[in-house]
């Protein structure tokens, strides 16, 4: 892990308004440490050895690195968006590699068989063709023109609508969702996937919220969300390897993996590989 | 000679559309029923994003993945990408079979391409499986009995004659699949039943005493 270009980039590690002066310990990419909020109210995240490490608190979570990250943390501006709400949804502790639960949240052919009935439904299943790009100006993931048949959409939506996205992955463990808003067409809900590495085989997934809704009661907003995550836990603690295989030939993508296939690619390129396998088993 | 068939399940247990995960010989399976009652064992991995096939459901004669709904046929060939419903799947995306076959009652793998059909157990009929967190050697040591070449385990249980096919399972765990002589009596049966899973009960003593 010597030289893991990973260490240097920015991770989730606690929910803002969940802070205390004791603090808590947890795992980041193996290392034990511990995060809580100092006098004043900042945030503070240090090694067991006593090393204070960088601090961001932004989009309702304390962000940190072990190392030292070349980008400041990326930029959201939807957050600062005026009429949102902003939803903290909890935390998902999930037995599987960071990188494939980034992957399965990028993944809508999943919808009508893990999501039945809620984010799809037999037989709404044909995944349309959509475009995928790695922006080298920013160096982020971009699929966009994405559609596909919902039965519920969201908390907001009554009945079956086709929902347009767009994914993009600005942090190889961070994907933020631009989906169809019900109530305000013409703007984008906003749904993101913080992941926080524990080890390369478990990850601590703090899901994150940016919406126009000021109907639905925060705790329906968050029930809906962690169900949604419960479904995805039961396909993601049960993938074979373990690990995300970055080289071609041990899985099969198809066009509708279009997505899946330019982050591994990324990956790749830039020698993401903490909770990936590189030579086929 | 020895034996290449494992018991993995007695076959009621099984019924038609259900797949149930299983372990022969550290290989990771999928073992499953179709709709007209065909039984079959394959690698508990679909090709496609490394979903355990034993999750997934059978419809008709074809087990699909549950992450994206991927079907194969009996052959292993994948014959449906719901994602893309007008595309015929290449050739090339398969799962690894093995050869799975029924005898009496009780469903055996092979990982070995045979010729010898699965060993017969004559004057016996299927009561039950259970799982057993000790290996195999302790189930030995703990009924005095060897294991023969079909994985038999012969003895009296409540007085009764009995056989037990031991199953290797990976953890140190062995799955017992019991059958007990023809004729048994419903009530001989329970109690035979209860002397199983005090069996059960005194291999896991033994393992944790050693």
């Amino acid at each position: 892990m010597t030289d893991n270009p990973m260490l240097n980039e920015w991770y989730p590690v606690g929910i803002l308004t969940e802070l205390t002066s004791e603090g808590r310990d947890t795992l980041l990419m193996g290392e034990p440490i511990h995060v809580a909020r100092d006098a004043g109210g900042n945030p503070v995240v240090a090694t067991k050895d006593g090393r204070c490490l960088p601090v961001r608190a932004r989009y309702g979570h304390v962000w940190t690195s072990l190392g030292t990250p070349a980008k400041e943390l990326f930029d959201i501006p939807e957050a600062d968006q005026p009429g949102r709400r902003l939803v903290d949804v909890g935390v998902v502790r999930v037995k599987c590699s960071p990188l494939r639960a980034v992957e399965n949240f990028l993944d809508i052919a999943h919808f009508p068989f893990v999501h039945t009935d809620i984010l799809g439904a037999e037989p709404h299943t044909e995944v349309q063709r959509y475009e995928v790009q790695i922006r080298e100006e920013v160096d982020e993931v971009w699929a966009t023109k994405v559609k596909f048949y919902q039965p519920q959409a969201a908390k907001s939506a009554e009945g079956g609508i086709t929902t347009d996205y767009m994914y993009r992955v600005p942090a190889p463990t961070v994907s933020i969702l631009y989906k169809t808003c019900p109530p305000r067409p013409g703007e984008w809900d906003v749904i993101t996937l913080f992941v926080q590495p524990m080890a390369e085989d478990l990850c601590q997934v703090w899901p994150w919220m940016a919406l126009f809704d000021d109907q639905t009661p925060m705790t329906d907003l968050i029930h809906f969300q962690q169900m949604i995550f419960l479904q995805d836990r039961s396909i993601l603690e049960n993938q074979l390897p373990r690990l995300l295989p970055l080289d071609p030939g041990m899985e099969i993508p198809t066009r509708a993996d279009m997505t899946s296939v330019a982050y591994r690619r990324w990956l790749k390129r830039h020698g993401f590989t903490y909770g990936a396998q590189l030579v086929a088993a | 000679m020895p034996q290449n068939w494992t018991a993995v399940a007695l076959s009621r247990d099984v019924p038609p559309q259900v797949v149930i995960p299983t372990v022969v010989e550290g290989r990771e399976l999928a073992v499953w029923r179709s709709q007209s009652g065909r039984i079959a064992a394959w690698e508990d991995r679909c090709p496609h994003r490394g979903m355990r096939l034993s999750h997934g459901f059978v419809r008709g004669e074809a087990l699909s993945c549950i992450y994206h709904g991927w079907s194969y046929n009996e052959a292993g060939l994948c014959q449906r990408i719901p994602a893309h419903p007008d595309l015929v799947p290449p050739d090339a995306i398969r799962v690894p079979t093995l050869t799975a076959a029924e005898s009496d009652g009780i469903i055996w793998v092979t990982a070995e391409s045979t010729d010898r059909p699965p060993p017969k157990m004559p004057g016996f009929t299927p009561l039950r499986s259970l799982t057993v967190e000790v290996p195999a050697s302790t189930i030995t040591a703990v009924s005095a009995s060897p294991i023969g070449e079909d994985g038999d385990l012969r003895l009296a249980l409540a007085g009764i004659a009995c056989l037990l096919l031991v199953q290797p399972l990976p953890g140190d765990r062995t799955a017992l699949h019991a059958l007990v002589a023809a004729g048994t009596s419903p009530t001989a049966q329970a109690s035979v039943s209860r002397a199983l899973e005090d069996l059960r009960h005194q291999a896991e003593t033994e393992r944790q005493a050693a």
